[in-house]
């Protein structure tokens, strides 16, 4: 398979850019197996997007490749900043489907990790993950160890540990899919009070449609593997939404049916 | 909350002990009172602490040998498929021969020497150390490698703050079986080949039909053994799993 390019454009109107993304995964007989077929989309700076689209399509691989984290693919990724800023690449964070907290690590010491490669003092690095355990509701909560913390709890440690490198992308791989509906519904309203605090860009990959459609304002569905963007869907309603909202329930109601549609 | 169990358990065994020395005659079960009397005794004259040291020096040297070839040994098995296949035998073969054997090769080959004891107890250990690593490297949780990798943490750090932390509760616990059978060997070799230690006073004693010596010989080693245990590797180990402390879920119903 042929190296993609995954570089910075330079500014440009979207901070993330995919071009005819492919990628196939060698299977141990050596065959190929496509799991991305020419993927593309834009995500634009300081938006909410998700991608929706059932277990095992690919859905993870696109944010793996997006933050790098494998090159093997064909097409062009490109990451950018915004006009007129300093930074020529946009930092990512990056929230995974469970917390991966190192658990002999206290909550503050496991959102100090990725900070600690950087030059600085102790004492501002212990400022900023204290700033963000505040922002996810950690307060106080800093010096217990991951496992005396429920799941929900884990995952906001996560996110803290996520947003403490202030990065520009957000990238979310299922996060609230472990847990219950209620924690998750809680975490859900609290993502989004934190993205309209932080203006971050988020990538939120799920299978499931109404949280798709209540954290989003662009969906892009993505059909069984391999898997390609079916269809796009822009959501133009406010912020801070309700669940329970008709209208997000038409929304949901139609996508229903266009997944239906998919299948056939 | 396991300080009364503890101090039960001990208070049981020296009244099982006590119970025993009543039953039958001093040169088979000698009393607590007499062997305490002898092993003060020998601490007094110094000669405990002569053989003691000796041994204790044989012991420390033959766990650093088998802590150095049972990490090598283990962290190829756990890393390469290779690595596994060749060294599968040896540690079967190693797990298999009885420590004896060693040591009587051992002392063949080197001569009655400290050299020689300390390859044999080296060899005979390295087996479960190995194993131990071994298991360790295969359960290190990937996911929280590339969730290093996702946020840039260098390959040097990810070692250091990734996966050596999930060693070391199979280390230590390698580390302590270890002395355990670093212990037992090193007794057998002074037993059969050497002129100092408590395996060879207890030989010593053996040859005189003293059982009163061998049981103070045994006691004073074992409470070595366990101010070891108790103010050296305890410590270590809570303040290493001090995050694990802090849970409370009982596994029996109180």
């Amino acid at each position: 398979m042929a190296f993609g390019t995954h570089g910075t454009a330079g500014s440009a109107v979207s901070t993330i850019q995919l071009r005819n993304v492919s990628k196939d995964f060698i299977l141990p007989d050596g065959k190929a197996l496509p799991v991305l077929e020419s993927v593309s989309f834009e995500i634009a700076p300081q938006t909410f997007n998700s991608i929706l689209g059932p277990s095992g399509c690919g859905k993870s691989t696109i944010l793996n490749l997006i933050a790098g984290l494998d090159r093997r693919f064909s097409g062009d990724i490109s990451l950018s900043m915004p006009a007129g800023s300093k930074a020529e690449q946009p930092r990512i964070g990056f929230v995974f489907q469970q917390p991966r907290l190192l658990n002999w690590r206290t909550v503050i010491e496991n959102v100090e990790l990725p900070l600690e490669q950087e030059a600085g003092e102790r004492k501002a690095r212990q400022a900023l993950a204290r700033k963000y355990l505040a922002l996810v509701g950690l307060s106080g909560y800093e010096t217990y160890y991951p496992l005396q913390l429920s799941g929900g709890m884990q995952q906001r440690a996560a996110i803290a540990r996520a947003l403490v490198i202030e990065p520009d992308v957000l990238l979310m791989d299922e996060p609230f899919s472990g847990l219950d509906e209620i924690t998750a519904r809680k975490m859900r309203s609290e993502l989004m009070r934190i993205w309209q605090e932080t203006g971050k860009t988020i990538l939120f990959v799920t299978h499931s449609i109404s949280e798709s459609v209540f954290l989003s304002q662009q969906i892009l569905i993505v059909s069984r593997r391999p898997a390609t963007i079916f269809k796009r869907l822009l959501i133009d309603l406010p912020y801070p939404r309700q669940y329970g909202d008709a209208r997000l329930f038409e929304i949901e109601t139609n996508l229903m049916r266009d997944f239906l549609g998919m299948e056939e | 909350m396991s300080t009364i169990p503890r101090i039960l358990s001990i208070v049981a065994l020296a009244l099982l002990w006590l119970t025993l020395s009543t039953l039958f005659p001093p040169t088979i079960v000698p009393g607590p009172v007499p062997v305490v009397k002898a092993m003060l005794q020998n601490i007094q004259s110094g000669q405990a602490f002569y053989h003691i040291y000796k041994t204790l020096l044989r012991v420390v040297f033959g766990l650093i040998l088998t802590m150095i070839l049972g990490v090598a040994a283990g962290t190829i098995m756990g890393l390469y498929r290779k690595g596994e296949a060749f060294l599968d035998a040896w540690v079967t073969v190693g797990l298999t021969v009885p420590a004896i054997v060693y040591s009587i090769i051992c002392l063949l080959w080197f001569g009655l020497n400290d050299r020689a004891a300390i390859l044999a107890i080296g060899i005979s250990a390295f087996p479960t150390v190995a194993i131990s690593m071994w298991q360790g490297i295969k359960g290190i949780d990937v996911s929280l490698v590339s969730m290093a990798n996702a946020f840039h943490i260098p390959k040097p750090a990810i070692v250091r703050k990734i996966i050596f932390p999930q060693l070391v509760p199979h280390l230590l616990g390698a580390m302590r079986y270890a002395l355990g059978i670093c212990w037992k060997i090193c007794t057998t070799v002074e037993l059969i080949g050497m002129s100092s230690g408590v395996g060879y006073m207890m030989n010593y004693w053996f040859g005189l039909f003293s059982m009163t010596q061998v049981f103070a010989w045994t006691l004073s080693f074992l409470l070595v053994m366990f101010a070891i245990e108790y103010l050296l590797f305890k410590p270590i180990e809570n303040r290493l799993t001090r995050w694990r402390s802090g849970l409370t879920v009982p596994l029996v119903a109180q």
